[in-house]
């Protein structure tokens, strides 16, 4: 009887390794079910003497689970082999169309510089502040140091409005002065906007543009200081390997002043068109504030110093994205906007 | 400007190259880039001419046999200037020159060219230049032209900030050059002599506040030599003859414009400085007649003015060859005068271009002298008489400069030997008193007023470079949250970008008759716009926008949808406002939704839904009651927030699309009136019952005319009341009047019921559906569709 049972798991596995899904069933019940031969032998038991029931009884057992881990497990592969042949027989073209409804929606790379440079500052510690395009002359001029005899005064660089003495500012520095005349020192803001002059337009002008200006007050607040916060900007903004010179320069708001230049984005500082054959272009503007200025807010300017700067966006999107016409910002072609 | 290396060089030593010198400019502030370097060509060796024949086809050309002391060259040659025995430079065949300028063998009028002869144009050297360089004729034959030629120069083009017009000039240059590398600066010498005054000088005007006039006679006017023509090229002005070429020399030299009468052409011996005769007409040098007003400063005899103060001399004063007499101006005028004058008559000089930056109140005088001795020396004349008027007590301006203030700005040490040292180099006068130095400031620099000028200076010259990469940034958090765009409008763009619209920036400025097309009022006007379609500030962000929906559907595109953030200009002042426009097609075009005929495009319902998502929950939608002129009358809803009005939406008005094929969507929100208590409001979590909801549709019909928010209100009430209807919405619009009778609309509702606490049961629902079927009919005659 042993060994008949051992030859039946023998048979029985021999079937189901051939088996398909219907067979499979089949041989279940032709084992294990009601009259199945392993079933049989089972029900037979008591024809045997206790001590051949007690070992053909767990001979018999052995032998159903085995049977029955034995289908299990090909039912198991079968479910498998029919799911793989089912997803190859669905299997798509992955060069084909693959679909959205919508298109990629993109946003202004104006407002895209606007917001890297924000934050940036912010976490410098930098609040923003937000100023008015329609501007007093005290704030775009007296108040910053430029007197009614400056050229920066004349008529032509500036937009003058009809039945006011307001103008639209030129610059966001007027911004500076209304957060001054809000708060005491310490100060640390930027004030992010959009600024009109009266200039032709051509691939580098227009006359309505963006600028950022920035502005730190404080007891303690020193040229160094400037240099490593503009250093720590530019550095973010253009990434670790480019090379910064400070340079000299003149705006009526600061004393000293400064301009500062990156290595051309362009030739990596060799020398080209864009350029110039300098090798840099300029950045940006800044300073130490004038005492003018801080008078001109009734801060101490004995107590106090301060740095500001002030950045053209338009200028420095077109070198980060090598766009070479400044128009192209304001027409707002899909073909030019959906680029970014 | 431009000048000379060389000349440069003789004002004070120096051991750098041209590209070297340019880079420590730069760093002093006086960015600078070198234009022409000399040495720009190759193969071009000396010749000599050995024969001059005139070209049978031409009578302006001209054949030369030309020798390098081993071989002979034919060349065309179309230069007046030259003549047999002469040595000059010769381009051989294969020789390029400036510009890429490649000399290749090739027929003139028929004669080939073995070369060509070259000017100190072609070769570079000069700016302006007809003839060909003639050289000395003792100069070995057949040599590269740059092995003998020992002027061999560089021109640097230098542009200075807009306060330091003290650097225009050779000398200026040679003291910034003198203070970086602490070097002595060579002033020019001159010998002043003792003569009569003139009694015939007079100032009537305080726009001129010194002026030193003189009379020289017994000149010789004619050709200017060598030397002075040269250094004029280089920075680009004309050579015209000896007399105005030293004035134009001496500018150059010690940047005082000075300007020169023929005494002779005068009606009067009287000369006055005076304001200008409203009206009054001039002939400047330039050939053009100017009216002047009572605004500008003039120079003049008794009858006319003789010149332009600062600006331009008139025509029949100038200098001409019969000259014998000349009377020497060396002024200093008021900068804002010259620069007004020089604007409003739209001419500009070498002479304004300096006046407006300011001119030093001692270099005047030494100028004077200097062109004195030039003409004396070049064209032989003899000073006679001078006057030195002086309009105003001039005294220097003195700082009082603290060593310990130099730190507190600059943020890093700098010992007081070293200020010393450098403003010393600087031209100052100084007194050291303690920790304070008292500075005398150099006629010279206008610009430096007061302390932190000093401090400015000091730091100049030792060096942008010098100041030390410290970072001491405190720890300190940003005080306010606020952005630059805000949280709603942050909203907006993300969710319409991921909808496919993109963000649009438009100008400002638009134009009356544009407005009008909209029904759109302006409130400001520009005074001096750029151009007629720039006129006014916008008053609405739709003129921009639907001018870039016109674009893009001109160039072809089937849909356009954009957005943009920015300032309006209305009756309300300075507005933010948000915007977006939507024409056509949905979604992109795809093969699977032309199969199933699936092709929504922007409607009202359409674009009504996507201001309904992309709104914050403070927002509401309502009734258009004063709806824009822009609107479509039937199309068009408010947006509300708080329970007022801020914002309009709908399809624009047939009047204005006409000729665009499909409808376009718009809506304008202002958000300057939602911006307050904007920040900061966090939605507080709801809890939710994990219970399953149960779902019933329902299908009504109602008269056309009835509002479907009156319908909506009927639900929203009952859900209000708490029950188990927790939601709602429509999912179909039946307009088909042929089966629901005329006049009517069917919605049909899927309902949402459930109970925060147990399984609902079928009879509870229905109970709580009819109850809904009966309040529709009763209130709004809304009857079931059976």
């Amino acid at each position: 009887m042993n060994n008949n049972i051992e030859e039946i798991v023998k048979e029985a596995i021999l079937q189901i390794k051939v088996a398909d899904l219907k067979t499979v069933e089949n041989i279940k019940i032709k084992y294990l079910g009601k009259n199945g031969t392993l079933t049989q032998i089972l029900k037979s038991l008591s024809n045997f003497s206790a001590e051949d029931r007690k070992n053909i009884g767990s001979k018999a057992n052995s032998a159903k689970s085995v049977i029955e881990n034995e289908i299990e497990s090909r039912k198991e592969t079968l479910r498998k082999t029919l799911l793989e042949e089912k997803m190859q027989k669905e299997k798509l073209d992955y060069s084909s169309d693959f679909y959205f409804p919508f298109s990629k929606g993109s946003f202004h790379p104006i407002m895209q510089t606007i917001q890297d440079i924000c934050s940036i500052f912010k976490s410098l510690g930098f609040s923003v502040a937000q100023g008015h395009e329609i501007e007093t002359q005290w704030y775009n001029f007296e108040a910053l140091n430029i007197p009614k005899s400056h050229p920066a005064r004349d008529v032509q660089d500036t937009f003058y409005l009809e039945g006011t003495e307001e103008l639209l500012r030129t610059h966001t520095s007027p911004g500076q002065i209304h957060v001054m005349e809000s708060q005491k020192p310490p100060v640390r803001v930027i004030v992010p906007g959009r600024v009109y002059r009266n200039e032709a337009s051509d691939a580098t002008h227009f006359s309505t543009f963006h600028q950022i200006e920035g502005l730190a007050v404080d007891e303690d607040i020193t040229f160094v200081d400037l240099k490593a916060a503009l250093s720590d900007f530019i550095h973010e903004f253009f990434g670790y390997g480019i090379d910064i010179r400070f340079r000299p320069s003149h705006f009526q708001f600061t004393e000293p002043s400064a301009e500062v230049d990156v290595q051309c984005v362009f030739c990596n500082g060799k020398g080209c068109r864009v350029c110039k054959n300098s090798g840099w272009i300029e950045l940006l503007g800044c300073g130490m504030v004038h005492p003018n200025v801080l008078k001109a807010v009734s801060y101490d300017s004995e107590k106090y110093t301060g740095y500001a700067f002030g950045l053209g966006v338009e200028r420095i999107t077109m070198f980060k994205y090598g766009i070479d016409d400044i128009r192209l910002f304001y027409e707002n072609d899909l073909r030019f906007l959906k680029q970014f | 400007m431009k000048v000379s290396y060389n000349l440069l060089k003789s004002f004070v030593s120096f051991d750098l190259g041209p590209k070297e010198l340019a880079s420590i400019f730069t760093s002093i502030g006086i960015e600078t880039s070198v234009v022409s370097n000399t040495c720009n060509w190759t193969n071009v060796v000396t010749a000599k001419i050995l024969d001059i024949q005139k070209h049978p086809e031409a009578d302006k050309l001209s054949l030369c046999k030309v020798s390098d002391g081993a071989k002979e060259f034919s060349i065309v040659c179309g230069a007046k200037n030259i003549s047999v025995g002469q040595v000059v430079p010769l381009a051989k065949i294969g020789a390029l020159l400036p510009d890429n300028f490649q000399i290749k063998k090739s027929k003139i009028r028929g004669i080939e060219s073995e070369g060509m002869l070259c000017s100190k144009k072609e070769l570079g050297l000069a700016e302006e230049s007809e003839s060909i360089y003639i050289l000395d004729d003792k100069i070995k034959l057949g040599v590269t032209l740059e092995d003998v030629l020992d002027d061999v120069d560089s021109v640097l083009e230098i542009e200075i900030a807009t306060n330091r017009g003290d650097v225009l000039s050779y000398l200026g240059l040679a003291r910034e050059i003198g203070a970086k590398l602490k070097k002595i600066v060579t002033y020019p010498k001159t010998t002043t002599y003792k003569v009569s005054g003139l009694n015939c000088v007079q100032i009537k005007s305080s726009s001129c506040v010194r002026y030193i006039g003189g009379i020289i006679s017994g000149i010789k006017v004619g050709e200017s030599p060598e030397w002075i023509k040269d250094a004029l090229e280089k920075s680009g002005i004309r050579s015209i003859n000896n007399i105005v070429d030293i004035t134009n020399y001496v500018m150059l030299e010690l940047g005082q414009p000075l300007h020169t009468f023929d005494l002779k052409k005068l009606s009067s011996k009287n000369v006055v400085v005076r304001a200008a005769n409203e009206s009054e007409k001039i002939i400047a040098l330039d050939g053009k007649e100017y009216e002047l007003s009572s605004d500008m400063l003039v120079i003049a005899d008794d009858n006319h003015p003789i010149a332009i103060a600062g600006v331009m001399g008139g025509q029949y004063s100038g200098i001409g060859k019969s000259t014998e007499t000349v009377f020497l101006e060396s002024a200093v005028f008021d900068s804002v005068s010259v620069r007004k004058t020089s604007k409003k008559l739209n001419l500009a000089s070498d002479s304004s271009y300096r006046f407006e930056k300011g001119v030093s109140w001692d270099i005047a005088e030494v100028a004077f002298w200097r062109a004195v001795n030039l003409i004396s020396d070049i064209a032989g004349g003899k000073i006679e008489a001078r006057e030195d008027l002086q309009n105003i007590k001039y005294e220097k301006t003195s700082i009082v400069l603290r060593v310990e203030r130099v730190f507190k700005v600059l943020g890093y040490k700098i010992s007081k030997d070293e200020i010393i040292e450098i403003l010393r180099y600087l031209g100052m006068d100084l007194q050291s008193k303690g920790e304070v130095i008292l500075c005398t400031v150099p006629s010279w620099r206008n610009d430096i007023k007061e302390e932190v000028d000093l401090i400015e200076e000091i730091v100049r010259i030792k060096g942008y470079d010098t100041i030390p990469l410290q970072k001491k940034q405190a720890v300190c958090l940003s005080t306010s949250s606020d952005s630059f765009i805000g949280k709603t409008v942050e909203d907006f763009r993300v969710k319409l970008n991921g909808l496919g619209f993109s963000e649009a920036l438009n100008c400002s400025f638009c134009e009356i008759i544009e407005l009008e097309k909209f029904g759109l009022k302006y409130l400001y006007k520009i005074i001096n716009p750029v151009s007629k379609e720039n006129e006014v500030l916008r008053p609405s962000l739709l003129p921009g926008l639907y001018k870039n929906l016109v674009l893009n559907i001109s160039q072809g595109l089937e849909s356009v949808t954009l957005f943009e953030y920015g300032k309006n200009f209305n009756e309300l002042g300075e507005r933010k406002a948000f915007a977006l426009i939507a024409y056509a097609r949905v979604w992109q075009e795809w093969w699977k939704w032309a199969e199933q005929k699936i092709n929504p495009k922007y409607d009202f319902y359409f674009g009504g839904g996507i201001i309904k998502n992309i709104l914050p929950q403070d927002f509401m939608i309502t009734q258009n009651l004063t709806p824009k002129e822009y609107y479509h009358v039937g199309k068009t809803a408010s947006v509300m927030h708080k329970g007022k009005v801020v914002g309009q939406f709908g399809i624009l008005s047939p009047y204005i699309t006409e000729g665009i094929k499909d409808e376009v969507f718009y809506c304008e929100i202002d958000l300057s009136s939602t911006e307050k208590d904007q920040n900061f409001e966090v939605t507080q979590y709801k809890t939710f019952s994990k219970l399953p909801l149960v779902k019933r549709d329902i299908s009504v019909i109602a008269d056309k005319t009835l509002p479907f928010v009156k319908i909506e209100k009927v639900i929203k009430n009952i859900m209000k009341l708490g029950g188990i209807l927790k939601d709602y919405s429509l999912f179909s619009v039946y307009t088909d009047e042929a089966k629901i009778g005329e006049g009517k609309i069917g919605y049909s509702f899927r309902l949402s019921y459930k109970d925060e606490n147990k399984t609902l049961t079928d009879t509870e629902v229905n109970k709580d559906m009819h109850y809904l079927l009966e309040k529709l009919d009763l209130d709004l005659q809304v009857k079931v569709r059976e």
